[in-house]
């Protein structure tokens, strides 16, 4: 397995208010990527340095290429579709034409058609709903549909940030569920930010755990299920 | 009032300018969520450019579609070499830079087309003899002037609708105007978008601008204020973020206004109705919609669940 995405020292924050303070990892490709974070550790701010949403310094390279400076509506044409937290879906446009816009990058036409209705049959809830307004649907279809969405793009890499956040528990199981399928079957690279540690981590490959900026501890999935210290922090037992 | 369908006709042409300047403001709303100030003086300074052209020995129709042309580069100008380095700033310096730009394009219009403070004949893009007209009806006779610009804006309005549902730019606009980051994140350049977006307006405003020109028979540097005020009011009326509430809003304003100017002399007050009594009553009833629905007629009231 190659390393697909890279980051190196990531430096990056809001205005004077610096964040991230030289923070590691990578994904390889064809894994689940988790990582672990408390409420302020950085998890947010790290997907929207990684997508280029905001000012960044260090260096970022997806597939071989240096991303540093480059800019989101660019990054996503070479691989990277991300989730943002809170959904992200364009609410006053109908679902259909979500997913339209996810694959504005493409040329249109018949693959992106088909494509539809393979994450039609894949989130069966958006084909009933496809040509109602997004913001009417409810938190767990519009999650799906900011996945369906980001997935439009055909991206490598796909990047979750907290799909958990606001939906009830079942819900988040059958979201991760289906974050794990979409691994398995299809080889897709995922890299997940969340707080809900034990779901993540079940689908995950390699885990990092990030505090107030940094990464404190990393590894494979079973390691850091192993490790005392993170285990009580993140998974709770 | 046995005049009324002829009341109505009369208001339809100055209510479809209402509706082209409001479609303009409406094109730059969604974008930026900003009312652009100076979209009238932005209109009367390509008003001006087509006279200009005119003047010197072309066709009005050429005229006014270089000078469409000429708005829409000087519109992406616009944003590009004002709005967007204000917009980082805060979004009131937004504000404030469109409403200097509403001083400053009328300045500059005086300052480049001298007479224009004495006002200047301008040709019409339709016949407007005397006898140019057709009966509809029993005695209702409709202007093939205010047929003309009736139909200039039908079209127009339908072009744009066509633009935002149909095309890939269009769903790119309305992405940028629904959620800029995640727009970003699909891989659109918002900030073409938004050009492209002030391009849009600003040639929008050059045809309406021609629109009133030919209607008047003469454009002044002030000819443009009393317009943009009732078209801002019509888009605020229609919805400020609906191209068909800036249309319903522009020709209701129309007829409102003609209704009102016809005002029979026989009947009760009518001492102390007149032409800028039209322009109260239009803004009262815009009062009384937006009481009850904030977000004018058409315009979405955001259905949002979290």
């Amino acid at each position: 397995m190659s390393v697909l995405l890279d980051v190196k020292g990531l430096v990056a924050g809001y205005g004077a208010v610096q964040v991230l303070e030289g923070l590691d990892l990578h994904v390889e490709e064809g894994e689940v990527a988790v990582i672990l974070g408390a409420n302020g550790a950085g998890k947010t701010t790290t997907m929207r340095a990684i997508s280029g949403m905001i000012a960044r310094k260090g260096s970022v390279t997806f597939a071989g290429t240096d991303i540093t400076a480059t800019a989101p509506n660019d990054i996503v044409k070479l691989g990277i579709a991300q989730v943002p937290q809170g959904r992200g879906t364009f609410t006053d446009l109908s679902v259909e034409d979500n997913l339209r816009a996810g694959a504005y990058i493409r040329k249109g036409g018949d693959s992106v058609d088909a494509d539809m209705r393979e994450w039609y049959d894949v989130f069966p809830r958006l084909r009933e709903r496809r040509s109602q307004k997004a913001g009417s649907l409810s938190g767990g279809e519009q999650q799906m549909l900011a996945i369906a969405r980001a997935l439009m793009s055909k991206p490598k890499l796909l990047l979750c940030d907290e799909p958990s956040l606001g939906l009830a528990p079942i819900i988040t199981q059958e979201l991760f569920a289906i974050l794990g399928r979409l691994n398995t079957e299809r080889g897709l690279s995922i890299m997940v930010v969340e707080q809900n540690a034990n779901l993540a981590v079940k689908i995950a490959h390699s885990v990092f755990v990030l505090e107030t900026g940094t990464i404190v501890a990393s590894g494979t999935a079973e390691e850091i299920a192993n490790d005392d210290i993170v285990r009580k922090a993140y998974l709770g037992y | 009032m046995g005049d009324l369908p002829q009341y109505i006709i009369n208001g339809l042409a100055i209510g479809a300018v209402y509706s082209l300047v409001a479609l303009g403001l409406v094109v730059i709303y969604r974008g930026t969520g900003h009312l652009n100030f100076a979209q009238g003086e932005m209109a009367l300074f390509a008003t001006f450019i087509a006279w200009w052209i005119y003047d010197h020995g072309s066709t009005m129709w050429f005229a006014v579609i270089v000078a469409a042309i000429a708005a829409f580069a000087g519109g992406a100008i616009i944003e590009f070499g004002l709005m967007r380095p204000a917009g980082k700033k805060s979004p009131l310096a937004v504000v404030v830079v469109s409403i200097a730009l509403f001083q400053g394009v009328n300045s500059l219009t005086t300052l480049v087309f001298k007479r224009s403070t004495d006002g200047v004949p301008f040709q019409s893009l339709f016949p407007n003899g005397a006898d140019d007209f057709v009966e509809i009806g029993d005695g209702t006779i409709w202007y093939y002037q205010d047929i003309g610009v009736f139909l200039t804006v039908l079209v127009l309005t339908g072009l744009l609708f066509l633009l935002f549902q149909k095309t890939k730019i269009g769903l790119a606009m309305r992405m940028v105007a629904n959620n800029p980051d995640s727009a970003k994140l699909s891989g659109v350049s918002t900030n073409k978008t938004l050009m492209l977006s002030w391009g849009i307006s600003a040639s929008l405003g050059a045809v309406a601008g021609a629109m009133i020109g030919g209607i008047n028979v003469n454009i002044t540097n002030f000819t443009m204020f009393e317009i943009f005020l009732l078209s801002s009011a019509a888009a605020t009326l229609g919805g400020l973020d609906s191209p068909l509430g800036a249309l319903v809003g522009g020709l209701s304003l129309g007829i409102i206004r003609s209704l009102v100017s016809s005002y029979p002399e026989d009947w009760p007050i009518s001492e102390y109705i007149n032409r800028s009594t039209a322009v109260a009553v239009a803004f009262v009833i815009i009062l009384i919609v937006l009481v009850v629905r904030p977000s004018g007629l058409f315009g979405s009231s955001r259905v949002e669940r979290v």
